[in-house]
């Protein structure tokens, strides 16, 4: 299946995941990563389904590189309609904001009426769990999914 | 032969630089070198202890080492002048094609004002090397604090400060914070926490989240002073909004008193044969005074260079100092560039840009003949190696405290031992 990862990362942490899961289903699938600083909501070819990975920084802001992304999307009335997307948050639970970047994005693309696939799941960096030991799973899960989703139609 | 870059310090300036190369140029054959025997400076000593989450970059920097050919080269001292060190950079730089500064600015800004020298005052610097149990600390007597601190600055580093002098004894869980450190603090009983800045409290430089989770703790109270001074601030400002959030907490049974106040600038500490015993503050136009009595102060003003790399000469004299270029085949990144500004990923960035300046100078560069490490690893024969580091880090990992997730080495003589596979240590 053909799928985009579009990150939005501030550490770096949320790059590395997205080349991570890259590498782990590349074979099976014909996977493109972007940085979400390099991509406009015009740019979204809303029949591929969309992987957002997305930290939160500072006060539960979203990360550096998906803020151009976002404030476009905001100030846009783009139709997203088709568009299937799912996605999965990086946070530090030490924090109160833990998880509000991913939240704040998958707020935005279902107001602008694309439809999320599966729950979106929050990796813990305080957490034992390793970002892609929750991640990989979850992938395989939201691409099952979007697979019977497309056999149904 | 691909060219050959030397990267000075191996925290997170360092490691970002050596990334963001080998994304532009992955046949680039990058050492990072160290002055200790272990990787990621800032990560392992500076980040604070109870932080796991900001340290978890260090996975990212792992990678650099594991699979991207990177290779750690610890415990060589590189030093200019005066300051001794094993090698100079001058010497380095004739043994690589490129070598780039990242080593930061590890020293206490000074308040510059009367009284400083007394004793119960403490950089910020210093007391976080000593409670990340960086190898420095170790022949230094421990941290003391007295039941009466009072923070000098409110920048994130004087938050993570607070937060770790006012939580209880059991709120380290999941933290590397030794139980040596703890167990001081629980015994200072330290009923008192003055956090002091120049500026109004909505002009801050704390992050409000920092704010927020000192107030998560068990058994403070709050007091905020000098709110006045953010009369004309907006409404919705997140400092004075994280502010007031503490300011409703007041247990009864409270163990100890956070006061924040805002507006005031340092004038003197005082003290009695030697010690510590006050700190006056003013108003910046000198129309009140106040007097805070202290056993301890803590400055958390800022950091500055350590001289050790004739830096001020090297940033003067620099090509352009906007994109790191010092002189032909010397770079700088992160703080050692910019100055003490930024946290861990506006130091990304800034190392992304200077890595870009770098590949764009190494195109128009004749092919190497330089000797790289190889000069390195014959002319020294107690380099740790990031092998080295895998045996150290197992080790911290495994004979971890109870509630912990690692229990630091804090020699460098322990560290070397391991690292070496030295059976006797050296004298």
């Amino acid at each position: 299946m053909k799928i985009t990862i579009l990150y939005g990362t501030e550490t770096g942490n949320t790059e590395m995941l997205s080349e991570d899961l890259e590498s782990e289903f590349g074979s099976d699938h014909e996977i493109e990563v972007k940085n979400l600083s390099d991509v406009a909501p015009e740019d979204l070819d809303l029949t591929v389904f969309h992987v957002f990975l997305c930290s939160s920084y500072g006060d539960g802001e979203l990360p550096a590189s998906a803020k151009p992304f976002a404030e476009a999307l905001g100030a846009s009335d783009a139709d997203l309609s088709g568009l299937r997307f799912a996605i999965f948050g990086l946070g530090d639970s030490d924090y109160e904001t833990f998880g509000h970047g991913s939240e704040q994005l998958a707020d935005m693309l279902v107001k602008h009426k694309a439809q999320q696939v599966g729950p979106r799941l929050i990796h813990d960096a305080q957490g034992g769990d390793l970002a892609e030991d929750l991640a990989f799973p979850w992938f395989e899960e939201r691409v099952a999914e979007v697979e019977a989703l497309s056999d149904a139609a | 032969m691909p060219h050959k870059i030397a990267i000075l310090g191996a925290g997170p300036s360092g490691c970002y630089l050596a990334q963001s190369l080998l994304k532009l140029d992955d046949a680039l054959e990058v050492d990072i070198i160290d002055r200790l025997p272990v990787p990621y400076g800032l990560v392992r000593y500076g980040v604070a202890p109870d932080h796991q989450g900001t340290k978890g970059v260090a996975r990212q920097f792992a990678r650099l080492f594991e699979r991207q050919g990177v290779t750690f080269i610890g415990n060589l001292d590189v030093c200019t002048g005066d300051h001794g060190g094993e090698i100079t950079l001058a010497e380095l730089r004739e043994l690589y094609d490129v070598v780039v500064l990242a080593t930061g600015l590890p020293t206490d800004q000074k308040l510059g004002i009367e009284g400083e020298e007394l004793d119960g005052v403490i950089g910020s610097g210093a007391l976080t090397r000593a409670w990340n149990d960086h190898p420095d600390s170790h022949d230094l007597p421990p941290a003391e604090t007295g039941k009466t601190v009072t923070v000098i600055g409110n920048g994130n580093v004087a938050m993570d400060i607070v937060r770790i002098l006012s939580k209880g004894e059991g709120e380290f869980e999941g933290s590397d914070f030794g139980t040596h450190h703890a167990e001081r603090i629980a015994a200072a009983g330290i009923e008192w926490i003055e956090v002091i800045g120049r500026s109004p409290a909505h002009m801050a430089k704390f992050d409000p989240v920092m704010v927020k989770e000192i107030g998560k703790s068990a058994g403070l109270r709050f007091e905020i002073a000098d709110l006045q001074l953010s009369a004309g601030a907006e409404a919705d400002n997140t400092r004075l909004q994280a502010l007031a959030t503490l300011a409703g907490i007041a247990p009864d049974d409270a163990r100890c008193t956070v006061s924040f106040r805002f507006g005031w600038s340092p004038v003197r500490l005082v003290g009695a044969g030697g010690k510590l015993t006050g700190a006056h503050f003013t108003r910046a136009d000198g129309s009140e005074a106040l007097d805070l009595p202290s056993d301890t102060v803590i400055t958390a003003i800022g950091f500055c260079d350590d001289a050790r790399l004739g830096r001020a000469e090297l940033v003067a004299g620099a090509t352009d100092i906007d994109s790191g270029r010092l002189a032909p085949g010397l770079y700088a990144a992160g703080w050692f560039r910019r100055g003490p500004r930024g946290t861990i990923p506006e130091n990304r960035a800034d190392s992304q840009a200077v890595a870009a300046a770098i590949v764009e100078d190494l195109a128009s560069l004749a092919a190497s003949d330089k000797p790289g490490r190889a000069a390195l690893q014959a002319r020294f024969d107690r380099l740790t190696d990031y092998a080295a580091w895998q045996r150290i880090d197992e080790h911290e990992r495994a004979t971890v405290s109870e509630g912990r997730v690692r229990s630091k080495l804090r020699s460098r003589r322990d560290m070397l031992a391991l690292a070496l596979n030295e059976t006797e240590t050296p004298s």
